[in-house]
This record gives structure tokens, C-alpha cells and sequence, in this order.
């Protein structure tokens, strides 16, 4: 790492306009390409502030500041346009989170790093609704917290309650969410809002690890721990009447769902051992990068190509388990409403994956280019008329669903043209950590924040009091100033702002 | 992985004193662990993980496990070792560890094998704690310096 005086730094950033910071070269050395990042004024001062601190004499801490990784992101072979942060970012385990990055296809060198997706892949958030309204919910909160509680298996250490057994996950590793919708767990509308319709084509099972699948076999079906969340949401606000009625979204106070979770420890181990193959590839290959932590393999060779199928099941995991947890919502509500979920018009309104890469077509200096487009902490936000979304979307532009932290609010946005050709279509995906955990638990009292929630009329379970305090609303940033940004970025369009009246959390 | 139910004797009860704490770290924590020597620092950095994971005065010694890593240095070794521990919590025999007893740490083949005291998790009986998702490089840290009596070990743990 270069080491600077902070003032030093500051030279190679320079702010393009109100909401836009460009990082020019240099700033990490072999930088193929200048980097970008989103911020507004109170997201700027938590990024640069970041960034001094790194600068101090003596820092010798796990992760380089958020800026420094978007940096050298930009430096890894065969990336093509910009490095991205987003308003959201923070510092991760090589790439970023809230950072994405495009490597051309046809370009030998170009490399996909499994840093770049995230342990947790396909982690993403899904949002359905229902014709309820807060009114018809709020004598009955606490039971249908309860029972939510009751039906989701939340927390470290809980086992999932579908049944399922070595070859069923076989097949649900390769299916996606056919297998949910062939078992039953799914309505076949589910997955036309689903990015990628559930399933991704190129999983492999046999590229998996007969440890992930150990790992993943008991936790089908369950929420994790850590930032997963249920919550039971409102319309608070409509920005976009039309994209909001394309949503079924149509008046304040009607209820949601939003499930926020990913691929579990099955997703976690394709990931660990990703990394321990590609380390062995990079000597062989003799792929140079400027921090140990983005481990990667040329897409083309062996190790690439087996990650990309073994990430495919993993997605394809998460998917089967975002469906587990929407059957288990519905069956939730049916019990406490007395009402078939159909009944509820319990639908589907998107699915989002905010830690995956996927081969997609964009335009490059011009030109149609295949590339592998990497979203670590962010969403695939399309703009209107684009072939891979849905139907229904075509004229409103990919729904985005941006999850807040416990107690705040949730966003729907929609993609923009401006973001497509700005960002390779991305934005943004929740509030990102602003408080390391250990500081949220010094800080923050675990009454004070139940207090606060109860105020506010949020119910709440959780499973882990410490995560009360860490997963406090004061341990991120605000995600107000996060999709506010990329608003007046114009890289995604706020659409709806949702309300949680209930939480359940591991 | 063998199981020798029944086979506790008297001093596998014997708690070990804490020698580990959590340090900051903004989306994830770091396990620093020390000891009297480098096995010991090892075995303390595998009970910091587990502690993270629950409130280990909450769990009993029913069960023994043996577990076994290996790698090509001594950070891989710390890494598998963390890995198998983990991975012994995830799937069968999903054991929460109050007790590790490392007997053999050979560094020169980089190996350990490591006998591992617990129970069941269980949900109702064992406080939720944080999950572990990954054990990471990030940051890894091996102190080993005999002459100053000074074993110690950081480790950045994704969560």
C-alpha cells in the first residue's frame, strides 16, 4: 500500500459534481482504470474521514479504507470502464461493500474474484405484498410477530424445518427456484419477479464441495444472523404513482414483506474455498494485485470457470431459501388472518441480488461488449425497456429494494438509462455500516434501543440480544442520505418508501 | 472425526482460564488469543470463536471430538484449524466448544490434531450468538517469540 500524507491523498480524489467523487489514477498504483464514488455532504465526510484515519502513523487495521479497495479494484486485469463505489460503501474483504466492477469476457487476462461477490452470495432482499392494510395488522401485531418468529428459524445455530435430504439439495442446487415451485413452496409468478427468473443455468452441484453442501443441507430455509432480517412494512410515502401501481402498491399504509437474506453457510464455504483455490492460481498464472485479499482466477481458466458454476448453485441456493422463508411468511399470515395467502394477494413484487456476479451486455466506448459484471453490496438496477426484466417492469425499470437497518426505513427504487450507462446499471443496496460492532455494543444500550423501537410501534424478536446494540439504527450510515443520493445521481429513481412496523431478526 | 463418548475422565472437565478478547473492526471482529505457548494461544483462539457464537458458561462437556487440519505455514495451519472448528459447528455433529485441547501441533508439517469438548447446539439451552461466516486472512497475525514468553494470535472473523 502507498503510504501518504493524507494532503498527499486528498490530490488524486477530485469531486466531479454534487454527488460525485472521481479517484484518479495513481492513487493505488497499476490502476487500469480511474474509480467513482457516489456520496452526498454527510456520506463524503464519513468516506474521507476513512481515509485520514488510515493515513495516521501506526494503523495497522484489517481492511484498507473503502476509497484504497475501490482503488484497487480498478487495478485488477481486463476491468473496463470504472471501479464503482456507491453511496453506501465500506470496507470489505478486498472489494468494497457497496463496490462494483466489469471485466470484459473477451479479454484473456479478465478475471472474476470470488472478494468481488462476497461470502455471502446471492444475498439479497425479496419484498412481497399484501392487500392489508396497518389498520387491519396492528390489533394483531404482536401474534403475527410472534408467528413469524415461530415459523422462520432465525439465529445462529437453528436448522431449517423443510424437509430435505442430500439428493433433494442436489436438485435444488441445480434448479433454483423450479425446485420450490415443483415442490410446491412457490407460486409460478414468484419467479417471473425474481432476477434471472429463481435460476441460474450454469450451476454445477458437482463444483461444490462436499463441505458446503454439509454446511448448506441443515440451514436450507432459515434467516442467519448478523444484518438478515423479516420485517413487516408499510407504504409510508409514494414518490412514483405509476411505478409504485406497477408494484401493486397503491396506497399508504398497505403492508409488505421484506425478507433480506442470502445462501447461508452453504454459500460461505463456496466462497472459502474459492479463495483457497484461486490463491494457487494467481502464483501460476502470475496474476499481480495490490492486496492479498483479491484473490482471483482468469475467467477462462479452471479455477475461474469452476468458482462461476460452484457460485451459480450458491445463488441458486439462496433463492430456494428466499422461497422457504416467503412459504413460511404466507403461511403466517394465512394461519392469523384465517385467509388463503391468495386471498391476501401475497405476491411477489421483486427479488434482488446484492452479491453476485453475472455476464451481462453493456455498451463500452460505444461498443456492445459481454461482460462479467461484479456487485459486492450492490443491485442490479436496469432502466426501462431492458430485455432481461420482467414484463411487467418494462415501462417502470427494474424494481430495486434497498433494505434498511433495524427500525429505519426501506426504499423501493427503480433503474435509470443514466445508470446504465454510468454505472453498468447499479446502484446502491442498504444502509452500510457506519459503527463496528464491538463500538455499537460499548455505546449503544440494549433498553435505550427497545425503548426507541417500541416508541416508534416496532415490534421486534430477536434472537441474539447483542444484536440489538449492533445492529442498531446508529451503527449504520442513514439510508435516507444513501438512496437520496443515488436519486439525485440519477443512477436509480426513488419509487416508494416503506415503514417497519415489526422485526425478526437472528 | 471420532467420537468417544464415555471416555471423559476428571481433568477433561477442567475449564481453561480466558486468555482471548474481541477487538473492533468495522463490519467484522478480530480474535486476538494469547498464551504460554504457541498451542495454547491456538486453543484459546479457537474457544474466542466459539465464544462468539454463544455464552460458553451455558454449555456442558458431553461429547468429545478429535479434528484434524493441515497446510503449507503456519497462517494456512491457524486458518484450517479455525475452519474445521467452524465446520464442526455447522453441520454433524454441530458442537459447541467450551474446551480445546490441541495434542499434537507439529510446525514443521504444519498439522494439528486437536480434541474438542462440548456439546450439541441447542437451541433454548445455548444463547444465540453471532454466526460465524468465514475465517479470514485479513489482518492474521502469529506472535511467536519464545524468548520473551510472548504467543500471540489475531485473526479477522467474517460475521
Amino acid at each position: 500500500m502507498v503510504v501518504r500524507q493524507y494532503n498527499e491523498e486528498l490530490k488524486y480524489l477530485e469531486k466531479i459534481n454534487a454527488h460525485c467523487w472521481r479517484i484518479k489514477k495513481g492513487f493505488q498504483p497499476n490502476m487500469n482504470v480511474e474509480g467513482v464514488f457516489y456520496v452526498n455532504n454527510t456520506l463524503e465526510k464519513l468516506m474521507l474521514d476513512e481515509l485520514r484515519n488510515s493515513c495516521r502513523p501506526g494503523m495497522t487495521g484489517g481492511f484498507l479504507p473503502g476509497v484504497k479497495q475501490i482503488a484497487n479494484v480498478a487495478a485488477l486485469p481486463g476491468i473496463v470502464g470504472r471501479s464503482v463505489g456507491l453511496p453506501d460503501v465500506h470496507s470489505g474483504y478486498g472489494f468494497a461493500i457497496g463496490n462494483m466492477a466489469a471485466f470484459d469476457m473477451s479479454n484473456p487476462d479478465s478475471i472474476v474474484s470470488p472478494g468481488g461477490v462476497g461470502f455471502d452470495i446471492n444475498c439479497g432482499v425479496r419484498l412481497l405484498r399484501t392487500n392489508l392494510h396497518e389498520k387491519d395488522v396492528l390489533p394483531i401485531k404482536e401474534q403475527l410477530t410472534q408467528s413469524l418468529f415461530d415459523h422462520i428459524p432465525v439465529g445462529v445455530g437453528s436448522k431449517g424445518i423443510i424437509p430435505m435430504n442430500a439428493r433433494d439439495m442436489e436438485e435444488a442446487l441445480e434448479m433454483g427456484m423450479d425446485w420450490s415451485l415443483r415442490e410446491g413452496y412457490v407460486w409460478a409468478e414468484d419467479k417471473e419477479h425474481c432476477e434471472e427468473y429463481g435460476r441460474m443455468l450454469n450451476a454445477d452441484p458437482s463444483k461444490v464441495s462436499l463441505r458446503a453442501k454439509k454446511r448448506g443441507l441443515p440451514q436450507l430455509g432459515t434467516l442467519g444472523a448478523g444484518n438478515h432480517y423479516t420485517e413487516i412494512q408499510v407504504v409510508d410515502e409514494i414518490y412514483d404513482k405509476f411505478a409504485a401501481g406497477k408494484m401493486g402498491l397503491e396506497r399508504l399504509g398497505q403492508v409488505c414483506v421484506m425478507i433480506h437474506s442470502g445462501s447461508r453457510g452453504f454459500g460461505h464455504q463456496v466462497a472459502t474455498d474459492a479463495l483457497v483455490q484461486m490463491e494457487k492460481a494467481m502464483k501460476r498464472d502470475q496474476i499481480d494485485v495490490n492486496d492479498r485479499q483479491l484473490a482471483c482466477a482468469r475467467i477462462n481458466s479452471k479455477e475461474g470457470q469452476d468458482y462461476l458454476k460452484a457460485m451459480a448453485a450458491a445463488a441458486n441456493f439462496a433463492w430456494v431459501n428466499r422461497s422457504s422463508m416467503t412459504f413460511l411468511t404466507r403461511q403466517a399470515f394465512a394461519k392469523q388472518f384465517k385467509m388463503a395467502p391468495d386471498d391476501l394477494d401475497m405476491h411477489v413484487i421483486y427479488d434482488v441480488s446484492h452479491n453476485i456476479a453475472k455476464v451481462e451486455e453493456h455498451i463500452v466506448d460505444g461498443k456492445l461488449r459481454t461482460l462479467l459484471v461484479h456487485r459486492k453490496g450492490s443491485t442490479r438496477a436496469f432502466p426501462p425497456h431492458h430485455p432481461l426484466i420482467p414484463v411487467d417492469y418494462q415501462l417502470t425499470g427494474q424494481p430495486v429494494l434497498i433494505g434498511g437497518s433495524m427500525g429505519t426505513c426501506s426504499y423501493v427504487l427503480t433503474g435509470t438509462h443514466q445508470g446504465m450507462t454510468e454505472t453498468f446499471g447499479s446502484t446502491c443496496h442498504g444502509a452500510g455500516r457506519a459503527l463496528s460492532r464491538a463500538k455499537s455494543r460499548r455505546n449503544i444500550d440494549y433498553k435505550e434501543v427497545l425503548n426507541k423501537l417500541e416508541t416508534m410501534g416496532i415490534s421486534i424478536r430477536v434472537a441474539s440480544p447483542k444484536l440489538v446494540m449492533e445492529e442498531a439504527p446508529e451503527s449504520y450510515k442513514n439510508v435516507t442520505d444513501v438512496v437520496n443520493t443515488c436519486h439525485a445521481a440519477g443512477i436509480s429513481k426513488k419509487t416508494v418508501k416503506l415503514r417497519p412496523i415489526a422485526v425478526i431478526k437472528g | 472425526m471420532d467420537e468417544e463418548l464415555g471416555e471423559l475422565t476428571e481433568n477433561d472437565f477442567i475449564i481453561p482460564p480466558v486468555k482471548y478478547e474481541y477487538l473492533d473492526h468495522t463490519a467484522d471482529v478480530q480474535l486476538h488469543a494469547w498464551g504460554d505457548s504457541l498451542t495454547e494461544a491456538f486453543e484459546q483462539c479457537g474457544m474466542a470463536m466459539f465464544g462468539y457464537m454463544t455464552e460458553l458458561p451455558y454449555v456442558q462437556i458431553k461429547q468429545v471430538h478429535t479434528i484434524e487440519a493441515s497446510a503449507d505455514d503456519m497462517m494456512g495451519l491457524l486458518y484450517h484449524f479455525l475452519d474445521e472448528l467452524l465446520f464442526l459447528f455447522s453441520a454433524e455433529p454441530y458442537l459447541i466448544c467450551k474446551k480445546l485441547k490441541i495434542i499434537e501441533f507439529n510446525t514443521e508439517e504444519f498439522r494439528i490434531v486437536c480434541k474438542c469438548y462440548g456439546e450439541e447446539f441447542e437451541i433454548g439451552k445455548h444463547p444465540q450468538g453471532s454466526e460465524v461466516k468465514a475465517i479470514t486472512y485479513s489482518a492474521m497475525q502469529i506472535i511467536d517469540e519464545p524468548k520473551d514468553n510472548k504467543f500471540e494470535v489475531f485473526v479477522i472473523i467474517d460475521i
